[in-house]
């Protein structure tokens, strides 16, 4: 590699001026990294949530689901985004764009990364929850969508802001396949300017930052899902609603039982 | 298997005789269970239940832990499918049904469940819902009342509970009596045929007890048909219309209001003088 060998061998080599006249290079890899990853996480959860009923469902569908969970934890994102764009692409005869294969690539691993923790969230709500609905006669996919759902979600939304950063991590093998990402516009740096270790710190300064960008907005996502007395922000987001229940309030005639407090 | 009844049946052979006839209500029953059994793997928790709900009636279960009383409740809304028997709402069959009848045609726990109420022993509110949505969810979802329609209902609901200055609180934010007012609201804006309640005060602290007892007392007042689990044996000796005793998955003995006073096996004497 002679980009390597051409390694500066002391700091004031180092021309950490090419990351800022490159920027807009970099920012548009990461912005293809954000938006492969973006659209995987909009896929992987819906097929994860699918997945994690089939888990907990009825045999031999559940040892189906079981074994795709298990096989695609384990596969890396190389192999997986290899295997679509140059295997699953042959098989089904047509050609992914190296977008698509990368969306389907992230999509095959997160969703098995997904079921796990849908399933585990599933599983965190009380018995009780959905004993209330069915004795309401409620129907057991409205219980799903009204009252299971909405509060899985939100046990389950901090590890799917992990697993959205790991995705956005994983696009960088996508390289392999020529997805002008983070890597792939570093690699093209470096071959011209012959910087690796600026280009590649910078780089993962871009990872780190988004990092702390996701993470930040997931906790805002959460405390904004979390009912008061929790979270003061929730509040103020409610604020529409509690108002409606208020106007409900005023309404209402005063009376009250007399044994009531 | 042990014998299916380890204490002598006072009156439980005939569902008939049950209480005293003369003040029981005439008619059809709302409620009526047949040999109703139960077992959960080897372990038989119900060992043939006979019990008659009529309409407006106040009946009272009580006994020891493990006796079984929840279980028959629970199987009242087919929350524990009976193992075999004749469970009868409002005259139609959810049960298995009993040998001789044959072949009678079932209605579906869905309609079933949409006749009879339930509160809970830990109120299963839902956590992420307001009070008034969570009285408003069943309303809408199972009876298609429109969003104002089931909004006003569900405000007046929870007045007559005396929680409509709650009604924008969400559970976490209320105590547990008033959580089981909410609850109690929420199944009663269904309009049931009967309420069951699963031992609606053991999960409160001894000072909201009151206030839970005093809304039951209302709904009671109002004429609503109720099965009640309880260990307030105060309570259920002003509100029962008719008194159950059960232990070790059989009815003991059953008895007409007046009957803590009044009953004659020695096993409810000493339940009751144990406990009063």
């Amino acid at each position: 590699m002679s980009t390597l060998l051409s390694l500066p061998t002391a700091a004031s080599q180092y021309d950490w001026g090419i990351v800022w006249d490159n920027r807009s290079m970099l920012l548009n890899g990461l912005l293809t990294a954000l938006e492969v990853s973006f659209v995987a996480l909009i896929i992987s959860m819906v097929l994860g949530m699918g997945l994690a009923l089939v888990r907990m469902g009825r045999a031999p569908f559940s040892w189906i689901a079981a074994i795709y969970i298990n096989v695609f934890r384990g596969v890396p994102a190389l192999v997986s985004v290899i295997w679509v764009y140059f295997g699953l692409a042959l098989v089904l005869d047509i050609s992914f764009s190296v977008f698509q294969a990368g969306v389907i690539a992230l999509s095959l691993l997160y969703s098995a990364f997904l079921a796990e923790i849908f399933r585990s969230a599933l599983n965190a709500i009380p018995k009780g929850q959905k004993e209330a609905g069915l004795a309401l006669g409620m129907k057991p996919v409205r219980i799903f969508f009204s009252i299971t759902l909405p509060q899985a979600t939100k046990i389950a939304l901090p590890n799917v802001g992990n697993m959205f950063i790991g995705m956005v991590k994983d696009t960088s093998t996508f390289t392999v396949i020529g997805l002008l990402e983070v890597v792939r516009v570093t690699q093209n740096l470096v071959a011209e300017t012959f910087q690796p270790f600026v280009l590649y710190t910078a780089a993962a300064a871009l990872y780190v930052f988004v990092a702390f960008v996701l993470d930040f907005l997931f906790r805002l996502a959460e405390r904004t899902l979390d009912t008061p007395p929790n979270g003061a922000l929730s509040r103020g987001l409610r604020g529409r609603k509690q108002r409606r229940i208020q106007a409900l309030i005023d309404a209402q005639p005063p009376v009250r039982p007399s044994t009531a407090t | 298997m042990r014998a299916a009844t380890t204490v002598p049946p006072t009156q439980h052979d005939s569902p008939e005789s049950a209480g005293a006839p003369a003040h029981r209500p005439s008619g059809p029953p709302v409620v009526e269970l047949r040999q109703i059994r139960k077992s959960f793997g080897d372990l038989e928790v119900l060992k043939g239940i006979d019990l008659q709900v009529h309409k407006g009636e106040h009946v009272v279960v009580f006994g020891p832990s493990g006796s079984g009383k929840s279980t028959v409740l629970r199987s009242i809304n087919l929350l524990e499918p009976p193992t075999s028997g004749s469970l009868k709402v409002a005259g139609v069959e959810y049960g298995p049904g009993l040998p001789g009848e044959g072949d009678v045609k079932k209605g579906k726990p869905l309609d079933l469940r949409r006749s009879v109420g339930m509160v809970f022993q830990s109120f299963n509110l839902f956590p992420h819902l307001t009070a008034l949505e969570n009285v408003c969810l069943p309303l809408r979802s199972v009876r298609g009342v429109k969003r104002d329609e089931a909004e006003q209902r569900s405000a007046d609901a929870l007045r007559r509970v005396g929680l409509l200055p709650r009604a924008a609180h969400f559970p976490g934010q209320l105590s547990g009596g008033q959580q089981q007012r909410v609850a109690i609201a929420r199944a009663l804006t269904l309009d049931p045929e009967v309420l069951l309640f699963d031992e609606p005060t053991s999960a409160l602290d001894p000072e909201l007890v009151g206030e839970v007892l005093s809304t039951m007392r209302e709904v009671a007042e109002l004429g609503m048909t109720m099965v009640i689990v309880t260990h307030e044996l105060g309570f259920a000796r002003e509100i029962g219309d008719l008194n159950v005793f059960m232990e070790d998955g059989v009815v003991v003995e059953t008895g007409p209001r007046g009957f803590f006073d009044e009953c004659h096996n020695p096993r409810t004497q000493k339940f009751i003088s144990a406990v009063l």
